[in-house]
């Protein structure tokens, strides 16, 4: 019993993590390599709240939401501007993320909080010392608000435009969207979702070490979206829990797994890019959509 | 109406514009001057410039120097979504719709690009936001039957025959309620039929909306239908070649040099 | 003012910044005629070092079969990669966003590939200390000198190929305008397995200098990030800006390692690329790079 736990819980903070990918990656087409660095953001100033402030649950995941949105946009700002193109973005993430990992390894203390460097932030607080309910319970609680609250957001006329960025930018904005904006929020809700994975991550196993958050994990979060399926949450959603689950389960493949993913990549962008539920949307029709719903053709989707 | 300027105070404005590629001048001192609620028709030769004048208007790309206003008040350097929302829209000669939208989100996308509650309001649906998405749908709905495609709208738009999606455009160009609309080469590609239903709803849609128009046009028959009893501007090499009435233009012994080898009637 | 360790500090930040220029020429080869990063740079890199390093150690072969070894392999890899992972999307005009993944892909699979077999270990280069030459006080390693010499000669050798071959001439047309070159008869298939070859053979050099002047470890293809900053200091999509970039970040970088602190010499390149982003997006020798109607 406490081996599903802990795979609800890991995959859950995983999928907090993965629908922040789904919204800046599948919706808006940002591609993002270094997003294990928002939820490194996350689980260290979760840390930092919980653990040095002692403040409770729920104000320590939006401090930690918040700070890695915050930190998102100084990263965002100049990336986006100036009409750049993606690949800035892309390489800018990437640099964030490695150079966080360096700094995070480096850090043994800031004042009187010792953070540990490469040998981790210990003693944090325990999720089922924070709140009344299981520990599992509070990872799915959460990961069911925030799968609501990022379908609000995708359905809503904000999401909307982030979708359209996606498909044509340059069209999008001569139809009056506000590019750099609507890129910033994608990147800030993203940013946020992954800071509160990474968050629960830090409280669930008390303890935190900048190894967590490393290409590994993004490349997890990528597989994630890649997999699941652009401009779609309940895919991703799905996929992020296998990812989690899948290699617990099958030791060996464990090994192999990541090779495997890169050779996925291709193969999926070459054959169904749209991934397993691309535009599958989460309403009450979506099951008979999916095995109704016709790939658009080939290799024009963007 | 005189041949060469508007009666009025002209509501967009160029005053030698001109722009830059490397070392290519695409257009070169362009002067223009449109009323509210004219139809102007803008035509010349392949390559003379005529995208580029509505690419520098909407700051796709960026003048080199001139002036661009808007009820004098000067456009550059406000990004392309701002000039959407001072109230220049346009269709392109390429289409971009978004292909895998469909008809009825490519429309709606253009009500709302500015969107109309905030944040808060997305994350919990408070009634103020559901009736203004209950407007926008109405709305959407509403510009698709103008164009006659009402019962296409849940078609993705990639899929349309490729004359209903130039009226796609024109209905998601009308759905940011603009007060100019931009027409880039709107019967491209059409036959005889279509032309002339076209230029009936461009006709319907100037005369119910009063927008102001301006159209690039390579259909001759369409422009002077259209352009009757408005004026034309005929560009060469990015420059102005002649402006005025249909009349003057057919027979301005310019106009006819440039279009050496293209008839007068046809297109 | 220590002289001795400016000028020290000076020579590694070049050496280094030669390094930096085989891969950021790399990228923005790839970048000027396709308008595409390449992710799997990293991992052809870290392929060519592995592939020289086993050669010497495993196989027991002379330096300059290494070397050949190495380049020859990933060059394979390389035009592999392409013919089958990009091309595709290529010709299917896939958006940017499928090619990045496809790219990032490739890199996955040959970065944890090569973890798999050879381990997460840093992996010396069999040298014995060489002596290092000293001018006037200041040490010169023998690894930094060659490296810097021969970077400069393949820099070269790579100009006079784009400026004076048929086909060099063919691929700069095509770094215009893709299309345009292609109507107007130079193969686009031939301008492909050149740039993809010419990747191979620069992020092959680069991984064996690399592997020689400090380890051999599957995450070493990182250091490519530095070579898209580089890029995009100096000006993307253009060869002499990468180069332009790659030394002054060298230098930079090393400056900052040697007289502030080596932790924070990767950090020092983020901030540098964050600040280039924030007021000269263009880079130094900015050309207008938006995107085009």
């Amino acid at each position: 019993m406490g081996y599903l736990q802990a795979i609800t819980i890991l995959s859950g903070c995983n999928l907090l993590a993965v629908l922040g990918m789904a919204v800046l990656t599948g919706y808006t087409g940002l591609f993002s390599i270094g997003h294990a660095g928002f939820m490194a953001l996350g689980a260290y100033m979760g840390g930092i709240l919980g653990k040095e402030m002692g403040w409770n649950l729920v104000p320590c995941l939006l401090g930690a939401g918040l700070f890695s949105g915050i930190i998102s946009l100084g990263i965002g700002y100049p990336a986006f501007r100036s009409r750049l193109r993606g690949d800035y973005f892309a390489i800018a993430t990437l640099g964030f993320a490695e150079a966080l990992r360096l700094l995070l390894n480096n850090i043994h203390s800031i004042g009187k909080w010792r953070l540990g460097g490469a040998y981790g932030y210990m003693d944090l607080p325990e999720l089922k010392h924070m709140t009344f309910l299981p520990d599992w319970a509070v990872v799915v609680i959460v990961c069911l608000i925030a799968l609501w609250v990022t379908h609000m957001f995708i359905t809503s006329q904000y999401g909307m435009n982030c979708i359209a960025i996606r498909q044509d930018e340059a069209a999008a904005e001569m139809m009056g969207v506000d590019l750099l904006r609507t890129k910033l929020l994608a990147l800030f809700v993203s940013a946020f979702l992954a800071a509160v994975g990474g968050a629960l991550l830090a409280f669930y196993f008390g303890y935190i070490n900048p190894s967590f958050f490393g290409i590994q994990r993004s490349s997890d979060l990528l597989a994630s979206v890649v997999f699941g399926g652009i401009q779609s949450l309940i895919g991703p959603a799905i996929t992020a829990i296998l990812i989690v689950a899948v290699p617990q389960l099958l030791l060996t493949f464990a090994l192999y797994r990541f090779i495997v993913y890169g050779l996925l990549f291709v193969v999926v962008m070459v054959f169904r890019p749209q991934g397993l539920f691309g535009y599958v949307q989460m309403n009450s029709r979506w099951i008979t959509r999916f095995f109704r719903h016709k790939p658009p053709e080939a290799m024009e989707q963007p | 109406m005189s041949p060469d300027t508007p009666t009025s105070a002209p509501i967009l404005e160029l005053r030698d514009l001109t722009v830059d590629f490397g070392g290519v001048r695409a257009v070169n001192s362009f002067n223009m001057a449109v009323a509210p609620g004219e139809l102007v028709g803008l035509i010349g030769p392949n390559g003379a410039g005529k995208t580029t004048i509505f690419n520098l208007i909407t700051n796709a790309y960026q003048a080199t120097a001139g002036q661009i206003l808007m009820e004098g008040k000067s456009l550059r350097g406000l990004t392309p979504d701002r000039i959407c929302h001072r109230g220049i829209s346009r269709t392109f000669q390429n289409i971009r719709l978004f292909p895998f939208m469909t008809a009825y989100e490519n429309v709606e996308l253009s009500i709302h690009s500015a969107p109309q509650y905030s944040l808060f309001e997305a994350f919990v649906r408070l009634p103020r936001a559901r009736r203004k998405e209950r407007e926008s749908r109405a709305r959407a709905h509403q510009l698709l039957e103008t164009v006659g495609l009402d019962k296409l709208a849940q078609a993705r738009a990639g899929s349309l025959p490729y004359g209903l999606q130039r009226r796609l455009e024109i209905a998601r160009a009308m759905a940011a309620s603009p007060r100019i609309l931009l027409l880039d080469e709107p019967a491209a590609g059409m036959n005889e039929d279509e032309c002339k239903d076209l230029v009936q709803l461009i006709r319907q849609i100037h005369e119910t909306q009063g927008y102001t128009i301006i159209m690039i046009e390579h259909h001759m028959a369409v422009v002077m239908d259209l352009c009757r009893k408005s004026r034309i501007y005929v560009m060469q090499l990015g420059a102005n070649l002649a402006t005025g009435g249909p009349e003057q233009i057919q027979n301005d012994p310019q106009v006819i040099k440039a279009y050496l080898g293209e008839r007068k009637n046809g297109h | 003012m220590d002289w001795e360790l400016f000028f020290q500090q000076l020579v590694s930040g070049i050496s280094i910044g030669a390094i930096y220029s085989l891969l950021a020429v790399g990228y923005a080869l790839v970048y000027s005629v396709y308008n595409f990063t390449n992710w799997a740079f990293d991992g052809f890199m870290v392929f060519g070092s592995f592939i020289g390093f086993s050669a010497i150690l495993s196989w027991a072969l002379p330096l300059w079969l290494a070397v050949t070894l190495s380049i020859v392999a990933t060059v394979i890899l390389s035009v592999t990669v392409e013919t089958t992972s990009y091309r595709p999307l290529r010709l299917r005009k896939a958006p940017r966003l499928f090619m990045m993944i496809s790219a990032m892909g490739v890199n996955l699979a040959i970065v944890n590939t090569l973890n798999l077999v050879y381990g997460g270990l840093f992996r010396r280069f069999p040298f014995e200390d060489l002596q290092p030459y000293f001018v006037g006080g200041i040490s010169i390693g023998r690894m930094d000198l060659i490296a810097m010499v021969i970077s400069a000669l393949i820099l070269v050798l790579l100009w006079v190929f784009l400026y004076r071959t048929k086909l060099g001439l063919g691929i700069l047309a095509s770094s215009v305008d893709i299309l345009t070159a292609s109507l107007m008869g130079i193969n686009n298939n031939a301008v492909a397995i050149t740039v993809f070859t010419i990747t191979g053979v620069l992020s092959s050099m680069a991984g064996l200098f690399y592997g020689m002047k400090y380890a051999v470890y599957p995450t070493m293809g990182l250091v490519t990030i530095k070579a898209m900053i580089a890029s995009i200091i100096g000006g993307l999509g253009s060869l002499p800006a990468a180069v332009l970039g790659s030394m002054i970040l060298g230098v930079l970088e090393t400056f900052v390692a040697g007289y502030i602190s080596s932790t924070y010499r990767d950090m020092f390149s983020f901030a540098f690329l964050i600040v280039m982003l924030l007021f000269l997006p263009n880079g130094i020798m900015g050309k207008s790079l938006e995107e085009k109607l």
